[in-house]
């Protein structure tokens, strides 16, 4: 009877165990063998400039009615904070699915092997005429492309017509020179002797390659290059130089001798937004900037002067692209997210919503032009306005804010007004900062 | 021989850990390794690597990273930057340690007096202390503004010109200094306060009764027992100093801000090598060099004390 009762509770016990097992087997065989029900992507999206988050996340919208359940989060910060995340994460693996990126940092991921190139399809579309070949270029290394064009900064000058109409000043300079003479009928000093207007406002102080940058806005114009390639494809300083010194004794005059900008006054998109500056180079976003604070302001927007008349307009043009890591996981809904994202519609949208301009061929931009005709000469600049952009090699970022360290101590020394050797002195000591960085990289060469 | 002293370390041992001693021990050991290998793992495990790294050229971004021995620190010999650095975290550390503990001998003796309202005065002193640094050094930043700072518009009252307290590069240096005694001078007092009030009232009635004065009582008292106080403070002090940087930070950027290379010190060069251009093992050399100096200056504040406290005895 315990035998029995023993055995029968054994075959029950080993029932049941069977049973557990075979229940087991069956649904791990289903859940391998049944087809894959897989949840939509969330996709990861970092960038440098807050206020494209809203953007993002308008486009991630509409994405999401093309891809049901695609979900996209952004993460924003200050630009410098993004490089430095990004630097961090993208090697270890750590990194957003997809981020934008300067050219400085998205180069050295290419050549650390941490982006992969653009899908033939991608590659096609960035190709096909959707972008003119200046901008194919720069997204293009060693015969393959990386990463989409989203923003192209470019730089104008800002006038305020109303201060101009004061000083009987008819339209905005087309010359350095003319620009100097206006700048001074502008430029307002109270009986104190303290500057409460500028007549121009320039990247004086502070630190930081924006200082450099905008000293290039004098530069070429004037013939200068920061760097030039040299036909061996070594790199040297292109401003030691004529035009170097002409671009360092107008910074000079500008402070010193013509006194039409101070380091002390308020300077930038504030600073003109506020009536403060009457002219300005910038970007097109200082037009949000001057909606948000100032709109009544009556300004035009023109491009930065030539040298002089016989001289060419130089624009600076910085394209500004959005790569998908190379360890991302959900790399086909990434590149389907950012032709998305690159669309004609999208283009003019972050123009509308972010003030930034977009490279982007075949845009109807009528709608924002009817709005705010200053975009003008950002979205459709002058056929003789010659771009130019920086020169895609890692010390790039390095030699502008080394340069940009001495700059604002020059801009403000006295013994280089008047003082065309003392000018030519500095110059030297500038590009010899260049050419040793270019040195220490192995890229420097004069021939 | 060596029998002898297996002996008599044997029973050192069996005399002094009995079987409880032991455990009593392991279970400290056992107790503290946690903490201790947290603090391994997130202090002294990083600067050991930074001092390995100063011996590697690598880029941060760069899977490649080439031993280049001493190449780091040559290049530091020759880097102008790293030298203005280092010229102007001297001066801002010298300044600002001196400055702060001058101004904060006498305040702290002041406020060692009973007073219904020395309370209040200890807990103003000590804000910025305890205020973070950031928006601090922004508000300074208004402080200092050429046009519309209250600093030119108090000078304005007493009939002296506007400065520009930022962007003249000559005065930006000064400009970080004064904001450094004012974030400084609280933690001194409060130290050098209790300091004070730690000195035994017998001595200081003693030479009172022998007809000392106030400023000799101080002098030949106060002074030489409040040494150990103020060593600490000095050392502690110019610890921080050495590592300035946030306000540094803060008050360079933009267009209306500082002039970089007049404000440029040590650990500002290590971030912008470091995070800017990404030379980490570069920027590891620097703060290898910026820890040699800080632990130089300690031992020669170490030492003179020391010697004074000899000399003293």
């Amino acid at each position: 009877m315990t035998i029995r009762k023993s055995r029968s509770t054994d075959i029950a016990r080993r029932s049941a165990l069977k049973s557990v097992a075979a229940t087991g087997l069956a649904v791990a065989g289903g859940m391998s063998l049944a087809p894959t029900a897989r949840a939509a992507p969330t996709l990861s999206i970092w960038t440098g400039y807050p206020e494209l988050v809203p953007y993002y996340k308008a486009v991630a919208a509409d994405f999401a009615k093309t891809k049901p359940g695609v979900e996209v989060n952004v993460l924003s910060s200050s630009l410098r904070e993004m490089e430095q995340k990004l630097s961090a994460a993208i090697p270890t693996g750590t990194g957003p699915d997809i981020f934008d990126i300067g050219s400085g940092i998205s180069l050295k991921f290419i050549e650390a092997g941490l982006l992969d190139a653009n899908p033939a399809d991608v590659d096609g579309y960035l190709k096909g005429g959707a972008w003119n070949k200046f901008t194919v270029d720069w997204f293009s290394l060693k015969g393959k492309t990386y990463g989409l064009p989203i923003i192209e900064g470019r730089a104008a000058m800002y006038w305020n017509r109303a201060m101009f109409k004061e000083a009987g000043i008819a339209g905005p300079p087309t010359t350095y020179g003319e620009l100097m003479a206006a700048a001074k009928k502008i430029t307002k000093i109270d009986a104190t002797g303290k500057m409460t207007r500028s007549g121009v406002s320039m990247r004086l102080s502070g630190q930081g390659s924006g200082i450099t940058e905008k000293f290039r806005f004098v530069l070429e114009p004037a013939g200068g290059s920061l760097l030039v390639q040299m036909p061996s494809g070594k790199w040297s300083n292109g401003f030691d130089n004529d035009a170097g010194r002409k671009a360092l004794q107008f910074y000079v005059d500008v402070v010193q001798k013509d006194k039409v900008d101070d380091p002390k006054v308020p300077h930038d998109a504030a600073a003109f937004a506020n009536g403060q500056a009457a002219m300005l180079f910038r970007e097109a976003w200082v037009i949000g900037e001057i909606k948000k604070t100032n709109p009544s302001l009556d300004y035009g927007v023109a491009p930065i002067p030539r040298w002089d008349a016989s001289g060419p307009y130089k624009g600076i043009v910085q394209p500004w692209g959005v790569y998908v890591n190379g360890k991302s996981k959900e790399k086909a809904t990434c590149w389907d997210f950012l032709k998305f994202l690159t669309q004609p519609a999208n283009a003019l949208k972050i123009t509308e919503m972010t003030g930034w301009g977009s490279a982007r061929n075949g845009v109807d931009w009528s709608p924002l032009l009817k709005q705010t005709p200053q975009f003008e000469v950002f979205v459709n600049p002058p056929k003789d306005v010659i771009p130019f952009a920086d020169p895609i090699i890692g010390p790039f970022d390095e030699i502008q804010s080394r340069i940009a360290d001495r700059l604002p101590g020059l801009f403000v020394d006295p013994s280089l007004n008047n003082n065309p050797a003392k000018v030519a002195d500095a110059i030297k000591q500038l590009a010899t900062i260049a050419d040793n960085i270019l040195k220490q990289a192995g890229m420097y060469g004069t021939s | 021989m060596i029998a002898r002293l297996a002996d008599a370390s044997r029973s050192w041992l069996h005399e002094n850990f009995t079987r409880d001693n032991w455990r009593l021990l392991l279970f400290c050991y056992v107790a503290l390794a946690p903490v201790l290998l947290l603090f391994g793992y997130v202090r002294a495990w990083p600067i050991l690597k930074s001092f390995v790294l100063s011996f590697y050229k690598w880029e941060l971004i760069n899977p490649v990273r080439p031993f280049i021995g001493w190449l780091n620190y040559e290049m530091l010999l020759e880097d102008e930057n790293f030298h203005l650095a280092l010229k102007n975290t001297a001066v801002y550390s010298i300044s600002t340690v001196m400055l702060s503990t001058l101004l904060a001998l006498p305040l702290a003796i002041f406020l060692a007096r009973k007073s219904r309202f020395s309370a209040i005065y200890q807990t103003l002193y000590f804000l910025p202390v305890i205020t973070p640094m950031v928006p601090m050094s922004i508000a300074w930043k208004w402080i200092y503004d050429y046009n519309h700072g209250i600093l030119n518009y108090l000078l304005s009252l007493v009939g002296l010109p506007s400065v520009a307290w930022l962007t003249d590069p000559d005065i930006a240096l000064w400009a970080l200094i004064i904001m450094g005694v004012w974030k400084m001078l609280g933690y001194s007092m409060i130290l050098l306060l209790v300091g004070i009030r730690n000195i035994p009232s017998t001595y200081v009635e003693a030479a009172a009764i022998d007809g000392a004065s106030g400023w000799r009582q101080f002098r030949f008292v106060t002074l030489p027992l409040l040494k150990p106080i103020l060593l600490y403070v000095f050392v502690t002090s110019t610890i921080n100093a050495f590592n300035v940087f946030t306000q540094v930070y803060v008050m360079t950027l933009g267009s209306q801000s500082a002039p970089g290379q007049a404000v440029r010190v040590i650990v500002f060069d290590i971030y912008q090598n470091a995070f800017q251009y990404f030379r980490m093992g570069y920027a590891s050399a620097e703060a290898v060099m910026l820890t040699l100096i800080v632990l130089g200056f300690t031992l020669i504040q170490f030492r003179i004390a020391r010697d004074k406290a000899g000399q003293d005895g």
